[in-house]
């Protein structure tokens, strides 16, 4: 097995579509998916760089584990389902916290994904995304079109409130247009203009990492001051 | 899901063996090392057995257990853990809270006494940092709460290096170098027992559920997780592999690669870490002990100890081929490459590769199989041996042992299915082709070039003539075989050509033409045979078939001669045999001799001659059926004319004789004018033939390149026998004014004058005189502006002169000769326009001297 290079994190609520958008991308489908089992992940060759891309499992019993597998991380990708507004909130309240693991420069894009299924979204024939149309069943068949429960603002607003919670100038990192993304894992839309920013975005960030030394020894040594230990505090 | 056959579960020590018959008594613990295997029991025994693996007939492991020894250690407590030290040849033994050092053969206590008290759990570090050989690194689960003692454990003395505490009680504890990964009660964490630095690894409730930590290789642990996980995490505090999904009850966890192994109370079940899919589940009542010792698995109920077999990878591998499932025999097969040499790792999984191909190959997936063989750098021959007699007899390929596959041949593959038959030799026919010109065709280039022959052949296929006239290794006497079979003859012959049998080669063309064998390859095969033969290097061959070719069609058949590169003509091929070979087809002789004598321009009266009696013949025979219109000129006739026009080789008065009588007035014309009799010549035109333009042109012709009297000498007599009287005198009088009026300049007006009848008018001669006078005068005026500038041009001359006589030079002692510096001794001297002065044999030698300076230059 190659070592990745980088790796990127997809976190979000059950059910949002995660292994889906992972799926449409990878494998060019959209199969019928199980609710996810701790994580599976991906490599995927993008130039001469190997990145890995953990799929979590968004089920409160496997949450614990985000922390683990956001640990290193290039880019998280947060992802809610914009028919749900909940899932939003969901981001800010479970996720977030989970991504402190992440490398101090990674990078942040908010995905709302099923927009085929509101009203606003495009058309299933519109295929922005060079999809074919038709291309699965699944999901929703002939679903009543719903307005959108998200606008895509809403995500504009989180991103910033992300950067807040980062402590990161505004001016220093990808603009929020940039990293806000409405997609479709039905359709196909806007998904490899998602996943393909983002490698182009972390390829930098890799390769910054890399002229740091090995990345190991220096994460776990850097990340967390021994001050912080919890043997420390406990002592 | 299919399921693979992974491990096999073999019993290695019996109830009967540790406890007999008393039934409370139960095993607790076991650690193996090398052949020697320990168990622990619940009432403080330690037993010895050395562990005896054979294999049965059928291949399969069994194993025997010899005791060598029991102990009981004097407790009322429950062996709790076992741990060898091999190097220290001492057994570490963790019961009612402390952990004794027994000689790993006597089982005897140190007599030192040396023990670890105070230990709930232990782990050995399987990756020290000490470095010293003689001492083995052991962390304890302290009896104190919160708290991890790394003590360094000698022959028969311990001594504590370290103490940490833990934000919360650990309750597991594995270790590798510095990293401690510790099973707390909400959580795992990795600690560096060294820097004191901790790292959450994730949430776990240890209170419900009995956490797992296991070290699985450098820097890396396994963990039981939440929902049943098997996790994955490094001493860095990542995942760098995805978990397995057991079931929530797991008692005991290992991993054999590229095998996750998982005990719970009913099942062990075996996971691949290289798909995360589950592949073997093996019914397992109540086992409660599951650990690998240095590779080899051991399970254990609370009555008997069993090994857990892995089957060797390559059966594993050939059981998932056997089943069709390429995909996961490929990633197993892969998975497996850093636990293989590398030299061996290559050779087994070529030859995987090349199985898995035909595996696709039967399944009629060419796409894939092309690419499975192009990777496992397949034997090409042992793709084409499936195809029955397709590879050369001669071919001393034996497929491989063990057999890559399963069939005898394409028929058995595809029983007996025509359609799919055709299908295969499509992609063979394409996969040879593609491969042929590739290193993989090294060495087999016969066998391919052969087969892919016979299915050109069988197919009919039109690249089996492009096959057969570029560079090809095909195998004469099974390909011919195969040829004759299918009756293709043409292609029979260009594989004799290019085996350098020519004349087999035509033979078997000109018996497809004369109808004796059939074969339409070639509609124009006739043509191609000459053309081969015209470019034929053996003149054998071309004499021996030239009779042949020129009875086909003699026109046709003279190119082997005529087209014939001409070096080669000159060297082999002697103009006077074939025109002796030639003889019985005038046709074809002519031909050859235009060719000699056009087209070569060869300068031999004999052809000329030849050749012009061969045209004038067929004139004659001509001439009697187109008696009625002998206007009309024939070909050959044209032909004959050009020929005794512009040749001067031939033998004309010979000609002539022939010619006389026969009515040929134009021919015997030009006759006549090579031999200079014009006027003879010009009276046939102008009275026989009453042919004014030809008389013209005669004219023309016979003062080309001549100086301009001579052609006016001949229009001059052409004009006399215009005006000579006679019969026809009208209208040779009307030729007589359009050659005047036409071609006034070749005329020369005076004497053109003396011979005019007087009763002529201006008027009709307009235009001759009108050219005459404003020639005549054009002459007079050029003269004149000639004169002109000539007397202009005397006159510079002359002021020149006068000028230069016009200053004395004087000449003293101190004028020195600008060449050669000396004074003139005599008083003749050269003087240069530029007033410099030199002798005269100065100026000589510097006209033979053109080195020496110019005398300009130097004043
Ligand atoms: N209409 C529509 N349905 C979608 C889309 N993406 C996912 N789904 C459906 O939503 C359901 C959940 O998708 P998953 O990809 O399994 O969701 P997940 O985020 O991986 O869920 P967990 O693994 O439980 O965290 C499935 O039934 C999908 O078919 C989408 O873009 N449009
Ligand atoms: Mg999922």
């Amino acid at each position: 097995m190659r070592k990745p290079d980088g790796k990127i994190v997809l976190l979000g609520d059950m059910n949002v579509g995660k292994t889906s958008l992972l799926q449409r991308y990878m494998e060019r489908r959209f199969p019928d998916t199980v609710s996810t089992v701790g994580g599976a992940f991906y490599l995927k060759q993008w130039r001469s760089y190997n990145i890995s891309i953990w799929d979590t499992a968004g089920r409160e019993q496997f949450h614990g584990l985000g922390s683990m597998y956001c640990r290193g991380a290039a880019a998280v990708i947060l992802t809610y389902d914009v028919n749900n507004a909940q899932s939003l909130l969901e981001l800010e309240d479970r996720f977030l916290g989970l991504t402190d693991t992440a490398s101090a420069d990674c990078l942040f894009a908010i995905v709302g994904n099923k927009v085929d299924l509101s009203e606003e979204g495009p058309g299933e024939g519109g295929q922005e995304g060079g999809q074919g149309p038709g291309l699965a069943g699944g999901g929703g068949c002939a679903a009543p079109r719903l307005p959108k429960q998200v606008q895509l603002e809403d995500a504009v607003a989180f991103y910033k409130k992300i950067l807040k919670y980062k402590m990161l100038d505004e001016k220093e990192v990808p603009a929020a247009e940039q990293m806000c993304f409405e997609t479709s894992a039905k359709t196909g839309h806007n998904v490899d203009l998602l996943f393909e920013t983002l490698f182009d975005m972390v390829v930098p960030v890799i390769l910054q990492q890399r002229a740091q030394g090995p990345p190991q020894t220096v994460d776990i040594t850097s990340s967390r001051p021994p001050a912080r230990t919890r043997s420390g505090c406990c002592a | 899901m299919m399921s693979t056959k992974a491990f096999a579960l073999v019993p290695a020590v019996e109830r009967e063996q540790l406890m007999g018959d008393r039934e409370r008594v139960s095993l607790e613990c076991v650690e193996c090392c090398g052949r020697n295997l320990y168990v622990g029991t619940s009432d403080c025994f330690v037993y010895h057995f050395l562990l005896e693996e054979e294999t049965a007939p059928g291949g399969s492991a069994t194993f025997t257990a010899t005791k060598q020894l029991h102990r009981h250690l004097g407790f009322k407590k429950p062996v709790n853990e076992l741990r060898a030290a091999s190097a220290l040849h001492r057994l570490l033994v963790l019961c009612d809270g402390s952990i004794t050092l027994v000689h790993m053969l006597s089982l005897e206590p140190v007599p030192s006494g040396a023990r670890i008290k105070g230990a709930t759990a232990f782990a050995l570090n399987e990756n020290p940092v000490s470095g010293d050989p003689f001492c083995v690194e052991v962390c304890i689960i302290s009896v104190k709460r919160r708290t991890i003692q790394v003590f360094l454990v000698y022959e028969d003395r311990v001594q504590i290096v370290r103490e940490v505490s833990t934000p919360e009680q650990p309750l597991a504890v594995a270790v590798d170098g510095h990293f401690l990964c510790l099973a707390l009660t909400t959580q795992y964490i990795i600690l560096n027992y060294s820097t004191g630095v901790a790292q959450d690894l994730f949430p776990f409730c240890s209170e419900e559920k009995r956490p797992i930590v296991k070290r699985i290789g450098r820097q890396e642990f396994l963990l039981a997780g939440p929902g049943g996980l098997g996790m994955f995490a490094t001493v860095a505090g990542i995942s760098q592999r995805a978990p397995v999904h057991w079931s929530e009850n797991v008692v005991g966890a290992a991993v054999c690669f590229p095998y996750v192994i998982a005990l719970d109370s009913e099942f062990i079940t075996v996971h691949s870490m290289l798909d995360q899919q589950q592949k073997q589940t093996l019914p397992f009542k109540e086992g409660h002990i599951l650990q690998d010792f240095e590779g080899r698995l051991i399970v254990a109920t609370s009555k008997g100890v069993y090994v857990l077999v892995p089957l060797p990878l390559e059966k594993q591998i050939q059981d998932l081929l056997a089943s069709r499932r390429v995909e996961e025999a490929l990633v197993l097969a892969k998975g497996a490459r850093r636990n293989i040499p590398k030299e061996k790792f290559q050779v087994m999984y070529r030859r995987i590769l090349q199985q898995a191909g035909f595996i696709q190959f039967a399944q009629l997936q060419f796409l894939e199989a092309k690419e499975l063989f192009r990777s496992g750098q397949l034997d090409v021959r042992e793709l084409i041996s499936l195809y029955p007699f397709l590879l050369p007899t001669s071919s001393s390929f034996t497929r491989s042992h063990p057999p890559l596959h399963e069939f005898a041949d394409l028929n058995q593959l595809t029983q007996g299915d025509q359609e799919k038959v055709a299908k295969c030799k499509r992609f063979l026919m394409s996969y040879l082709n593609e491969v042929r010109s590739t290193e993989v065709a090294n060495g087999y280039k016969e066998d391919i070039d052969t087969a892919l022959l016979k299915l050109y052949t069988e197919a009919d296929h039109d690249s089996l003539l492009d096959l057969l006239v570029t560079e090809n290794f095909c195998l004469l006497t099974d390909s011919a075989a195969w040829l004759e079979k299918h009756k293709k003859y043409f292609a029979l012959g260009l594989l004799y050509h290019y085996n350098h049998q020519d004349a087999a080669a035509v033979q078997l063309w000109v018996s497809i033409v004369n109808g004796d064998i059939h074969d339409s390859t070639r509609s124009d095969l006739y043509e191609y045979i000459v053309d081969f033969l015209t470019y034929s290097l053996d003149p054998d061959l071309v004499w021996q078939y030239a009779d042949w070719v020129l009875q086909k069609n003699p026109e046709v058949g003279v190119q082997v001669f005529t087209k014939r590169p001409v070096d080669d003509q000159q060297s082999r091929f002697n103009p006077d045999d074939i025109i002796n070979c030639l003889k019985k087809y005038p046709q074809a002789l002519v031909k050859y001799l235009e060719h000699l004598v056009v087209d070569r321009r060869l300068q031999k009266e004999g052809y000329h001659t030849h050749l012009a009696v061969l045209y004038l013949d067929e004139v004659l025979q001509q001439r009697p059926s187109a008696s009625g219109k002998d206007a009309e000129v024939t070909e050959t006739q044209a032909k004959l004319r050009r020929l005794l026009q512009q040749s001067d080789l031939y033998q004309v008065h010979f000609l002539l004789d022939r010619i006389r009588g026969a009515g040929l007035p134009m021919e015997s014309a030009i006759l006549l004018g090579k031999l200079e009799q014009h006027e003879e010549a010009l009276r046939i035109l102008v009275h026989e033939l009453a042919d004014f333009p030809a008389a013209e042109g005669y004219c023309l012709w016979r003062s080309e390149g001549r100086a301009p009297p001579y052609r006016r000498r001949l229009f001059q007599l052409l004009l006399a026998i215009y005006l000579s009287p006679g019969p026809s005198a009208p209208e040779l009088a009307v030729a007589a004014v359009d050659l005047l009026n036409r071609r006034a300049t070749e005329f020369d007006a005076a004497q053109v004058l003396q011979l005019l009848p007087g009763t002529w008018s201006v008027q009709l001669l307009c235009p001759f005189l009108m050219g005459a006078v404003r020639d005549s005068v054009h002459a007079r005026r050029t003269t004149q502006v000639a004169m002109g500038l000539a007397k202009s041009e005397n006159l510079i001359y002359k002021y020149d002169k006068m000028k230069l006589k016009g200053s004395s030079v004087r000449l003293s002692d101190k004028k020195l000769c600008q060449m050669c510096r000396n004074p003139f001794c005599e008083p003749v001297f050269v003087r240069y326009p530029n007033g410099g002065l030199v002798h005269t044999h100065c100026a000589a030698s510097r006209h033979t001297n053109p080195s020496s300076p110019s005398p300009g230059a130097r004043t």
